[in-house]
């Protein structure tokens, strides 16, 4: 049954152009290696106040990597509250976070739907984990504080050839995106946060050439042959303390620093958003 | 021992009884000499500006952002492919010519935008509200009734504005003439049968189905405009990939600038500077470009209840003011609003206006003289919104 509160388009389905020849296009030259040193994230842009009517709203915009066809992340987040739960609600001693993370239907390869889908739900989940350790929460009793991150463009690389199944790394990216954005959504909407806290991704890649894989920060999945793991991380700098840390992937057994030292370079991703994201705060306030 | 009076700030008071100030601002009493403003400061028949960026998204084959004011939105056209096999409705013309002297026909019938493109349902808008836009549009509900009207209302005029011609959204397909002798009859049999009655002309295999899909980023009155001005910016801004039609595998393949017929990836990559931008596009033709304009009447008298300052003042009378381009709070003291689209691009920019719409919704204020003055009001937005699109 199709949902008859929006325009459904044609009843058959329509499929997206297909690339000239997925085998062809995957000549390595075209991929294209790492352009930034392995301790450097993109550079990004953030600024808070884009939308007047809410709360608090924050914009931020990662940089396209070097070579065309690959889209930075756009994100916009609004924050509405802190407001009072309604009465059916039962007492909470503490403000209620209810975040979401929908992509647009234009922010990816392959054209989204409007229902959330589960990994946009679990991106809800993760964020609401990692925003609950820096917000003041028992100041706000019986209330509730509405987060919701858009994700108008994603991080991902336009052509379908050799990047089938990254599209789990790239919601590493897009969480990270989404911690640092709502931080400052946050911080705009003055809802009391012991500290900012942003999202930083590390990962474990290996590249053709290269003997053992490397740990890179801030990774882009079509910049590398294979990413064997990755983490992403929400830190409170002043505080030393992780929010959220989600892991994924296979590390190999020989080395069992591996982990602590990815987690490291995670925590110094996030340090270096969190520089930004002071940064611009201090610019709206000062 | 005086009472300390009780005044407000401006915006307080705007807050605390939105009717009676902005109508005191609109009617200023004789003692102080400003000039008729709204709250906003804006003059009754001043619209907020428009700022227009195109191209702004790559996943999308068009887009734009288009800002009126605190109404940010942001709109981007996919093309995917729908092969005419998954038309359940669909009733073939066999050859080109046919399908355009079919075209041909309906123009001379001067239908209402009838025919492919509404059969089969080709241009799909949908418009998104619920990102937070505003306090009262939260997500986790289904659409909301403004974003349902606001989307059938956009799907409507695209249809009556015949903004998108069907000619360009079909995907033509070429047999391959079987000259040579190498395929055993046997084989040759068998293909002409699955051919269209041995015809060797084009064929018609699959559409382009444009999904136009619209985002509001923040929402301060006047939703329609916004999102209208942006349809047509990101169809204006569309680039169709140019496609072949891949028979085997059923689908439409992209076509790769350097070689257009069999193709290599390392040709592709020789083009310098093009990168992976190497695949052919073609502009989207837009006809015409309509503008759409939106008024709200705002009146003396409260609706509902007596207004405090109808009450006071014994002069009351039925004056109203038409406020273009209202905002979020004018919205809620208006009851009565119109939205005409016009468009001046006929006969090359300078040409006569043509009115594609009227909407008109509540009260009784705005009669045939009011409606036609607005004409002369929609120029002059049609006129602002050009120039913000070049």
């Amino acid at each position: 049954m199709s949902d008859r509160r929006r325009i459904n388009g044609p009843v058959g389905a329509t499929i997206p152009p297909v690339s000239e020849d997925g085998a062809s296009r995957e000549v390595a030259g075209s991929r294209g290696g790492r352009s930034r040193p392995p301790n450097a994230i993109r550079k990004m842009y953030l600024k808070t106040g884009v939308t007047p009517s809410a709360s608090g709203s924050a914009y931020l915009e990662i940089e396209t990597s070097g070579r065309s066809g690959v889209s930075g992340l756009k994100l916009s987040c609004t924050v509405h509250g802190p407001r009072s739960l309604p009465r059916s609600s039962p007492f909470s001693p503490h403000i209620i976070l209810s975040t979401h993370v929908k992509y647009a239907p234009f922010a990816t390869r392959q054209r989204r739907g409007y229902l959330r889908d589960p990994s946009e739900r679990d991106l809800g989940t993760h964020l609401e984990a990692a925003l609950r350790g820096a917000i003041i929460a028992d100041r706000w009793p019986k209330s509730g504080v509405d987060i919701i991150v858009s994700i108008i463009e994603g991080d991902q690389d336009r052509e379908t050839s050799k990047t089938q199944g990254d599209e789990s790394w790239d919601l590493m990216n897009a969480l990270s995106g989404c911690i640092t954005v709502a931080s400052a959504a946050l911080a705009d909407a003055g809802i009391d946060c012991v500290d900012t806290v942003a999202g930083g991704v590390a990962a474990l890649v290996s590249d053709k050439g290269d003997a053992s894989p490397s740990i890179v920060i801030d990774p882009i999945p079509s910049e590398h042959d294979r990413i064997l793991a990755a983490c992403c991380i929400a830190y409170l700098p002043t505080r030393d303390e992780v929010t959220n840390l989600w892991f994924k992937g296979d590390l190999p057994a020989s080395d069992t620093e591996l982990y602590t030292k990815l987690v490291e370079k995670g925590i110094q991703a996030s340090a270096k958003a969190n520089r930004v994201l002071v940064e611009c705060l201090g610019e709206t306030v000062g | 021992m005086a009472a300390p009076s009780l005044s407000f700030s401006r915006p307080v008071f705007a807050k605390l009884s939105p009717h009676p100030y902005l109508l005191r601002t609109l009617a200023p009493q004789p003692p102080s000499d400003a000039a008729a403003s709204r709250t906003n400061g804006r003059a009754p028949q001043e619209a907020r500006p428009v700022h227009i960026h195109t191209s702004s998204l790559s996943h999308a084959h068009g887009s734009a952002l288009v800002r009126t004011g605190d109404t940010t939105v942001i709109c981007g056209v996919r093309g995917e492919v729908l092969p005419v096999a998954n038309i359940p409705q669909y009733r073939p013309q066999a050859t080109q010519q046919q399908q355009d002297d079919g075209d041909e026909r309906a123009d001379e019938r001067g239908g209402l935008g009838r025919g492919e493109l509404k059969d089969y349902d080709l241009l799909v808008p949908n418009i998104e509200l619920a990102t937070g836009c505003a306090p009262q549009f939260l997500p986790g509900v289904p659409p909301t009734t403004l974003a349902q009207t606001l989307s059938t209302r956009v799907y409507s005029l695209l249809h009556s504005c015949r903004v998108v011609d069907p000619k360009s959204l079909r995907i033509w397909y070429t047999p391959p003439t079987e000259v040579g002798n190498n395929m055993d009859t046997e084989e040759q049999q068998r293909q002409q049968e699955e051919a269209d009655d041995g015809d060797d002309g084009p064929q018609l295999v699959a559409y382009w189905v444009l999904y136009i899909d619209l985002l509001f980023v923040s929402l301060d009155g006047n939703p329609f405009d916004a999102a209208w001005a942006a349809v047509m910016a990101a169809l204006r801004d569309t680039k169709l990939p140019a496609v072949r039609w891949d028979p085997d595998r059923q689908a439409a393949v992209l076509q790769n600038n350097s070689q257009p017929t069999t193709t290599t990836a390392t040709a592709a990559a020789a083009v310098p500077g093009q990168g992976k931008n190497s695949i052919k596009t073609t502009p989207l033709p837009v006809a015409g470009l309509p503008v759409a304009c939106t008024a709200a009447v705002f009146p003396e008298k409260k609706h509902g209840g007596e207004s405090m300052a109808a009450s006071a003042a014994a002069t009351v009378g039925n004056r109203h003011w038409i406020l273009l381009d209202p905002d979020r709070s004018e919205e809620t003291l208006c009851g009565e609003t119109i939205t005409m689209v016009v468009d001046c691009s006929s006969g090359g920019g300078g040409g006569e206006t043509r009115i594609k719409s009227i909407e008109k919704q509540g009260g009784v204020v705005l009669g045939r003289e009011l409606i036609r003055g607005f004409a002369g009001v929609a120029e002059k937005r049609w006129k602002e919104v050009r120039d913000a699109m070049q």
